[in-house]
């Protein structure tokens, strides 16, 4: 039984006797130089303001201030909550300051000498003890590139019970969430639209691990990583308190910066004071981001990967030999029985493989393709009683933990600079894309096959007029190329939109705003290299045009590696043109890039393009970084 | 030790959307598609999940009395799935976690898998099974089993 959480106060007294700066009296100076300590205003979710010296607080909740202008006025705000500590008890004490703000009670009293009413929080303390946190362990679920809202991952707190004996469950242990409270028939593109302006209110939400990791890792396939923190006891109760001090407590969510990392960030800074996460974020708070500042100011004791169910099951088939596979695949198609001789002829380690890697595909199946049930539930029982009677047979291993991990990944910003030809002039260009990753950025830590682009800008100067030109902007651009087999058939799809330079019939470029998409397949050719053709369809809206818009359908044949090294791509694009101006427009393209480390690529593309019957030559040299 | 984790499983309990585990309703195993649309699920990356927060009622669990078994309930009625994977196996992180509720010391953990292992067919003796029936199966089970009725009384 490990030890019930004492009141509130005692932590506040071992820091009381922790640090040597002790008033009796908050004299004015003091006060005023608390009020403006990064700590006091890190509790407070205090931010200066952009214009004027002021701050005011990111709450957005009238219960979490004291004082009536608490939200602008940080001083009257630590005046009003010494007050309130320091009242006497009267009514229900857990409505007294000291069990309503503990984590303010026990930063002041770490400062000032203060008189210490007695009072028994037994809300907060029950609620502490339920929690019995030892440790804290901040998750990250890898990015899943089907849902855009989730692709730039998800971060959460889990609180770790001491690791004590065998009866020490992570799977039990509680979870940290921030969240927007949406309600659950909002669109996607309703909840994107009011994420980014700030309609949702953002909720503080505990749950259990094990919920967590079947949203995550069973039901949306995301892998997850956990990072747990080196805070002590102190500094974990400390996050606790403050916690409790914002739960139910509305902070209203915006999906770019104050979003689910950014708050879990305050309760680090809250946690260790001096940590100041909350200054790196700047126009957005991406979580795999936050990860690596989490890492760089070594908050981190030690990182486990718990690998999602697709990963899983990938690995499990993986792992059979080609007959074993052939077989699986047999069996979850229902071409053979369990009870068939083909499988009770096998030995019993392959025997426990093949119904291992079958039951966990054939569940996966019935989750992500909607198997039906009557086929899939008496397979599914079958497949484990025969499973069952083979006493001491391991399962299969774990995954093996990838070699590097998401936040260890290339940085998100990209700057490129380079040179090229268009076929008739050259020309210089800067290219900046502050989000996420191509097909050919360095792929260490990224998906295969998954590209998200935001607002990338190329603007090019071209040589022989001095002339600046915007050749590109790309509002948001996806591709999701994911190989098909015998076990899997996702469809490969692609949308992008934004403006670019189109040329008209008689020459000219034009920007033009553009909508892009396209489904197809992917292919493994071997290792590394995979094969891709997609159906396309083009949309550009110019008055340039003769009808204002022209419309394209078309295909794009390609070959794609990507390495540590070289990366790699290479194909055709044809395109028919069939509104405005009929013709046809061809690419033949192929584009590289040497990868210097994480830090910097060297890229390359050369093309040959038809269209109202020109030949053109086109190539570009640039060096790209990334930050 | 026990009797906290017993609490903190049961606090995340009234997110569950079905009445009372333990009281002879539970999910059905491999039930499919949970119903919940995907794009509704990607929404919970940044996350929808809202309303359920500090303050929550573990509600009142009628029929099974023992505490350890309600929290086995409750885990199994939403894991069943893995929770069946992992017993026809006879190991694995679901299992353990069962172990763990119900308190099985260490040193009697492997004669738990086993038990589970062998009698697999008769937890779950069709494809129709739920968490509720096999909870029963399972307490029925032990209570016979001389090292491990101590778990169940």
């Amino acid at each position: 039984m490990p030890p019930r959480t004492l009141p509130g106060l005692t932590f506040g007294l071992l820091l009381t006797a922790a640090t040597g700066t002790i008033a009796s009296t908050p004299t004015p100076d003091k006060l005023a130089e608390l009020a403006a300590s990064d700590a006091w205003l890190t509790l407070g979710h205090y931010h200066p303001d952009t214009l004027g010296s002021g701050h005011t607080s990111q709450a957005d909740d009238a219960s979490f201030f004291l004082a009536e202008d608490g939200d602008s006025d940080p001083r009257a705000e630590l005046q009003a909550t010494i007050d309130a500590i320091t009242a006497p008890v009267t009514g229900d004490p857990n409505d007294h300051a000291r069990c309503q703000f503990p984590a303010r009670d026990a930063w002041i009293r770490s400062h000032l000498e203060l008189p210490q009413p007695a009072v028994n929080c037994t809300d907060f303390n029950d609620w502490k003890g339920d929690l019995n946190t030892r440790a804290v362990t901040m998750v990250f679920a890898a990015s899943y590139l089907n849902s855009p809202s989730s692709m730039f991952g998800h971060t959460f707190l889990r609180l770790d019970p001491p690791k004590e004996d065998g009866e020490t469950n992570l799977l039990l242990a509680n979870t940290i969430s921030y969240a927007a409270d949406a309600a659950e028939h909002d669109s996607e593109i309703l909840f994107a639209y009011r994420g980014i302006v700030g309609g949702y209110p953002g909720i503080t939400s505990v749950r259990p691990y094990y919920e967590m990791v079947k949203v995550y890792s069973d039901i949306e396939n995301r892998d997850l990583w956990e990072y747990e923190l080196n805070l002590t006891q102190d500094e974990v109760d400390q996050m606790l308190a403050h916690t409790w001090e914002i739960r139910n407590r509305n902070f209203d969510y915006y999906f770019f910066d104050e979003n689910c990392a950014y708050r879990l960030l305050a309760l680090i800074d809250v946690a260790r004071p001096g940590t100041q996460l909350l200054d790196e974020v700047s126009t957005h708070a991406i979580p795999s981001d936050t990860i690596r500042w989490i890492v760089d100011r070594n908050l981190v004791a030690d990182v486990t990967y718990r690998p999602s169910s697709a990963t899983k099951v990938e690995h499990a088939l993986e792992s059979l030999d080609s007959h074993e596979r052939q077989l699986s695949a047999a069996i979850a198609n229902g071409y053979v029985q369990v009870d068939d001789a083909e499988v009770q002829s096998l030995s019993e380690s392959s025997k426990a493989n093949v119904l291992d890697a079958t039951y966990d595909y054939v569940r996966h199946q019935t989750q992500a393709e909607d198997w039906p049930r009557d086929f899939a539930a008496p397979l599914s029982h079958n497949l484990l009683v025969a499973r069952s009677q083979l006493d001491d047979q391991p399962s299969i291993g774990p995954p093996e933990r990838p070699e590097v991990r998401d936040d260890q990944g290339h940085d998100t910003m990209r700057v490129g600079v380079g040179a090229g030809y268009t076929g008739a002039r050259h020309y210089t260009e800067l290219s900046l894309r502050p989000a996420y990753h191509d097909l050919l950025d360095p792929p260490a830590g990224y998906r295969p096959g998954a590209q998200l682009q935001f607002l990338r800008l190329d603007t090019r100067l071209y040589s022989d007029h001095q002339e600046v030109q915007v050749e590109r902007l790309v509002g948001v651009g996806i591709r999701s190329l994911t190989p098909r087999d015998a076990f899997f058939t996702p469809l490969s799809w692609q949308v992008s939109f934004g403006g670019r330079r189109s040329e008209m019939p008689d020459g000219d470029r034009i920007f033009t705003p553009y909508l892009e998409g396209g489904a197809g397949g992917t292919w493994r050719l071997g290792s590394g290299l995979r094969a891709l053709a997609i159906v396309t369809g083009d949309l550009e809206i110019s008055k340039h045009m003769r009808r204002g818009y022209d419309i394209a359908p078309g295909v794009d044949l390609s070959l794609l590696h990507q390495g540590d090294q070289i990366s790699l791509m290479t194909g055709v694009r044809s395109k028919a043109w069939i509104v405005s101006d009929q013709h046809r427009e061809d690419r033949l393209y192929l584009e590289g890039s040497w990868h210097l480390g994480r830090d910097y690529s060297v890229k390359a593309s050369l093309e040959r393009k038809h269209h109202y019957d020109r030949y053109e030559t086109l190539w570009q040299l640039g060096f790209r970084a990334y930050f | 030790m026990k009797k906290l984790i017993a609490g903190a499983i049961l606090l995340g309990a009234s997110s569950m959307a079905f009445a009372q585990p333990g009281c002879g309703v539970g999910a059905m195993v491999w039930k499919g598609q949970s119903g919940i649309a995907p794009h509704v699920l990607a929404a919970t990356t940044n996350g929808i999940f809202g309303n359920q927060t500090f303050g929550m009622t573990t509600g009142t669990l009628g029929c099974q009395t023992n505490e350890s078994v309600q929290s086995m309930a409750m885990y199994m009625d939403s894991n069943i799935d893995k929770v069946a994977r992992d017993m026809s196996r006879g190991s694995g992180e679901n299992l353990e976690t069962l172990a763990v509720l119900l308190g099985v010391d260490e040193a009697d953990r492997g004669e738990f898998s086993r038990l589970l292992q062998d009698n697999f067919a008769s937890v779950f003796p069709n494809a129709d099974t739920t968490s509720d029936q096999a909870v029963d199966a399972i307490v029925t089970l032990l209570e016979k089993n001389e090292r491990l009725s101590k778990y169940v009384a």
